[in-house]
């Protein structure tokens, strides 16, 4: 509510009159002590109690009188939402149906749909209603409508999915459907199984006042459940073949009993074992398999546990490349040393978890399809190669390939004698090199330290929480014992992060995200002449973590969740990909690639060209682990974060008619009206108080007194 | 018997004394300047008259000068020569803070007890003192020595709360072992049969009990005129009242309680003496005198 002549406010002040009035007379009334009123009450008297008495009320009716007057000249007027709230509108009801993979629980499914439908079938002649089907997104698959029938149609083919639950997706939705009906009440109906992990991410979600929020809980009451909560797999490589360990975690909760159930591995598409486990209420339990002889190339597997009520969860996909083997192109100088990279080989020969496989090649070989197989690129004391590798050799990395650049006394002498190539990039590049090379190397080389004199640095600042140092977090002196006589001085770019530094404050290690690959440039010498780091302990950790962790190997996800994308191999020059239900979807390619959304649990198989033989590449896919947690939320729980606000742009889209306006601005009358009641009660009440006829009242004993 | 000069004894005046010795002291000398002989009687050996002989008096008492003439035996009365004990007890309720006038009538109880126990003093009598309000507090037993310490008692007195009278009698009946003389100075805010039961308690006792009723001129007259709450100053009840249309009824009150003050308790044996508060005090101490010389004669 508003005023047109807000300055009559003003005159409030005066409401202050009848109170002094009123006070003064009060203390006129200040009451004399008298040493007994053992005499006065024998008598039968008059009082003066009636018209103190009545000084109250009749200060009431003064003072409210006058700020009606006041009130009623400042001319109050409603504005547009005040006013059609008091006048009887349509409703725009949306109904939000949860469609997460939770919702496939029994027949909690059907009594969703039936509840929506009773819902839509509620709503008044004048009224519109809008459906939207929600699980980690939301789709409005019907707008407001007033065809009930084609709300009705519109549930036909949804059914439960296998993603997660956003309650915050399904909101955003139903306040985006009801901006079109800015004069209706809203009202969203969320039929949902009110899943405790679909909360994530609603606080501070904003809905406009006018939208009511009601929940229907369609859950069940029985909310036992149990599934397939992850895998892990291992490679067991033996003398003459290669056997792969798998290992399974059932999960359970709030099931009426234990439970005997046969879980089954299967490898390909074959059945490659079986177990008995007994599950418990509520928890954990731990399965193995017996190892079995990993096929060749890409495998795809599954493990499956007897269907229970949801049967969604109780398979769990996942899928790895039948070989793990990490190939690394080692770049060496061509003036090198016949042995010079001999330790650093040597070194990352040893060992077949994974088995690293080199390949020296020359720094104008570095594109085409080497390239695009390997998992590392190493730069042994060599600069960026120039003209067409250069740029591939980019672009492979900003599409995720490693690098790793080993410095030694050449990079640091072409640095110092600005003999590199495209100095003023501070990269290693060489002159004439591709756009696209242009900084990739996240270090300037500005010399040669020479530690000989004080026998050689150490590291001195290494941080040991950074992945490529985590073999060393229990054992940092293995990498403090390494003594390094000859090293280059280096300067990190921006936005490179230097993890490791020499004892004289050198950077010796530095690191550097480029989009989805990495660079990483190591300074710590890692041939015998100038140091002694192949002889050290460290040196063989140190190098595998080098390989692993700037390849991207190290953390290889056998499966991803449901509700994200697939950025495939850019390798593919048609990449056609099958999808869980056996369609096959080409997906189209942009700048950064081609991408392929994850909405459905279970294997996805990329091809090049026709969909045939071996695959490219394999993706397993799973429903969140979170979704197969049934514990319900409280719906006031739900909202709690939620904040109301005005929505200023529906309120200014709609201009009043003249009728409207006229009618927000009537209260004025009223106002006036109830003052000049007020008065005339005012009169009466107070000559009759003047006139009353007093009786003898008693004495009253104030709160405290004897 | 003459009047002491009223400079001496106007409540006017004297509520510019704020100690109470010295003015007790100016009190009682100006009161003492005006009596035509002197209230003291000598010491033990002062003779007062004759009586017959009454078997187990002290032989050593008879008059044997008078046997020798008249052959009768005839005993010899002295003055007294043993202290009177004399006990006052002033009401120190809310009642009692109240005056229309310079003074409340507490602060005239005050100047009145002050004033009577310089003269008891001087007296030689034993002197006491206690108040009360709804109980008995500031209580100094009686002795020849504690003028001072009854003076500073009093000064110190706080006055309010509900009257108990009733109650501080017969507290004031219990610690008071030998029987005396209880000065009791109050505004009698009680029904008179009701205080003249306590004050026959008190004789029943032994006590010769004196009552000084203390009024304000503003209870006997109750000039008030204008539409007006009274709140009573014990209880702190509240009455809206038009007092010009309840003065004669109430004054009419009054003078009844009054009279049947001075039947009861004269009744009951003991002295009554109503005092106005705007009266000068040789009114009070001449009474007093007078029913201390009746107590003082022993036998």
């Amino acid at each position: 509510m508003g005023f047109l002549l807000p300055a009559f406010l003003a005159a409030m002040a005066a409401l202050a009159v009848p109170i002094v009035l009123h006070l003064r007379h009060r203390d006129k009334d200040r009451p004399l002590r008298f040493p007994s009123l053992m005499f006065l009450e024998q008598l039968p008297i008059r009082t003066a109690q009636r018209r103190r008495v009545t000084d109250i009320p009749l200060l009431v009716l003064r003072a409210l009188a006058l700020a009606l007057i006041v009130l009623a000249f400042a001319r109050p007027v409603f504005s547009k939402n005040e006013t059609v709230a008091k006048t009887e509108r349509a409703r725009a009801v949306v109904v939000l149906v949860d469609r997460s993979m939770s919702m496939g629980y029994g027949d909690v499914w059907k009594t969703a749909v039936d509840s929506a439908r009773g819902v839509i079938n509620s709503i008044g002649t004048g009224d519109r209603v809008a459906v939207v089907l929600f699980d980690e997104e939301a789709e409005i698959v019907q707008a407001l409508t007033n065809d009930k029938a084609a709300a009705i149609a519109a549930l036909a083919g949804a059914k439960p999915g296998s993603r997660g639950t956003h309650f915050a997706a399904a909101l955003r939705a139903a306040r985006e459907a009801v901006q079109s009906a800015p004069e209706a009440t809203d009202e969203a109906v969320v039929i949902t199984d009110l899943q405790r992990s679909g909360v994530t991410g609603i606080a501070g979600l904003e809905l406009p006042v006018s939208l009511q929020v009601r929940t229907i809980a369609v859950g069940s009451v029985e909310r036992g459940n149990s599934a397939v909560a992850s895998v892990e797999v291992r490679r067991l490589i033996e003398p003459t073949r290669t056997m792969l360990g798998v290992q399974a975690r059932v999960f359970a909760r709030e099931l009426k009993a234990e439970r005997k159930a046969r879980i089954t591995l299967t490898l390909n598409g074959r059945p490659s074992g079986t177990r008995e486990v007994t599950i418990p209420v509520s928890g954990d339990v731990p399965v193995s398999f017996e190892p079995i002889l990993l096929p060749a190339g890409r495998v795809s597997g599954s493990v499956t546990l007897d269907t229970d009520a949801l049967t969604v969860d109780d398979t769990l996909h996942f899928a790895l490349a039948g070989d793990d083997g990490v190939p690394v192109l080692l770049v060496v100088p061509g003036d090198a040393l016949v042995d010079e990279t001999l330790y650093f080989e040597r070194a990352l020969a040893v060992g077949q978890a994974p088995a690293i496989r080199i390949e020296q090649v020359r720094g104008d070989q570095l594109e085409g399809p080497k390239l695009q197989d390997a998992a590392l690129v190493v730069l042994w004391d060599s600069p960026m190669p120039s003209g067409r590798a250069g740029a591939a050799l980019t672009d492979w990395v900003k599409r995720g390939g490693g690098l790793a650049v080993i410095a030694g006394r050449r990079l640091a002498m072409r640095g110092n004698s600005n003999a590199m190539p495209q100095r003023s990039n501070d990269t290693v590049s060489s002159a004439g090199n591709a756009p696209a090379a242009t900084g990739l190397v996240p270090a300037k080389f500005v010399g040669l330290a020479d530690r000989l004199s004080d026998r050689g640095g150490t590291l001195g600042d290494v941080r040991l929480d950074h992945p490529l140092f985590s073999p060393f977090r229990d054992a940092a002196s293995a990498l403090s014992a390494v003594r390094f006589l000859r090293y280059p001085r280096m300067e990190a770019t921006a936005g490179a992060e230097v993890i490791a530094r020499f004892d004289d404050g050198q950077p010796a290690v530095i690191d550097r995200r480029e989009t989805t690959g990495r660079v990483v440039v190591v300074g710590m010498p890692l041939d015998a002449q100038s140091g002694d780091f192949p002889l050290q302990p460290a040196y063989l950790p140190l190098l595998k973590r080098l390989v692993l962790y700037t390849s991207g190997r190290d953390a290889p996800k056998l499966w991803r969740t449901t509700g994200s994308s697939w950025l495939l191999p850019a390798s593919l020059k048609e990449p056609a990909v099958t999808i869980p239900d056996g369609a096959i979807v080409r997906p189209p390619r942009d700048t950064v690639g081609s991408t392929v959304a994850l909405n459905a649990a279970g294997v996805y198989a990329v091809y090049d060209g026709k969909v045939q033989g071996e695959p490219a590449d394999l993706l397993a896919v799973n429903a969140p682990a979170t979704e197969s947690d049934l514990t319900p939320v409280d719906p006031r729980e739900m909202l709690i974060g939620v904040r109301q606000t005005n929505d200023s742009t529906r309120s200014a889209s709609d201009t009043p008619t003249r009728a409207e306006t006229e009618s927000r601005q009537q209260l004025w009358r009223l106002l006036l009206i109830a003052a000049a009641l007020l008065l005339f009660t005012e009169t009466v009440f107070a000559n009759r108080g003047w006139r009353g006829t007093a009786t003898r009242m008693k004495a009253v004993l104030p709160a405290g007194s004897e | 018997m003459a009047s002491a000069p009223a400079a001496f004894l106007d409540p006017a005046m004297l509520a510019r004394i704020s100690d109470l010795a010295l003015l007790a002291r100016t009190v009682v000398d100006g009161f003492m300047h005006g009596q035509h002989r002197s209230i003291r009687k000598g010491s033990s050996s002062d003779f007062a008259e004759h009586r017959s002989y009454q078997p187990g008096d002290d032989l050593r008492r008879i008059d044997w000068r008078v046997f020798g003439r008249t052959d009768r035996f005839y005993v010899k009365e002295y003055e007294a020569d043993t202290n009177a004990s004399v006990t006052f007890v002033l009401d120190a309720s809310g009642s009692m803070d109240f005056g229309s006038g310079p003074l409340t009538k507490f602060r005239y109880g005050q100047f009145l007890v002050a004033s009577l126990a310089w003269l008891s003093q001087q007296q030689g009598d034993r002197i006491g003192f206690a108040t009360f309000s709804k109980d008995l507090t500031d209580i100094v037993p009686a002795s020849t020595r504690h003028l001072q310490l009854l003076l500073h008692t009093l000064a110190r007195a706080k006055v309010g709360g509900p009257s108990q009278l009733v109650l501080a009698v017969d507290k004031m009946s219990h610690l008071t072992t030998r029987s005396g003389i209880v000065v009791l100075v109050t505004d009698c805010y009680d029904s008179a049969e009701t205080i003249a039961n306590s004050v026959g308690s008190l004789r029943m006792r032994g006590h010769d009990v004196i009552v000084f009723h203390l009024v304000d001129v503003a209870e006997r007259d109750f000039p008030y005129t204008t539409a007006v709450t009274f709140e009573d100053a014990e209880s702190g009840a509240r009455l809206p009242l038009r007092p010009e249309d309840l003065r004669t009824k109430y004054q009419k009150l009054m003078t009844e309680h009054h009279a049947a003050l001075t039947k009861r308790l004269t009744g009951a044996g003991a002295d009554y003496v109503r005092v106005f508060t705007d009266q000068p005090l040789d009114h009070a101490l001449h009474e007093y005198l007078d029913r201390r010389l009746a107590r003082s004669r022993v036998r």
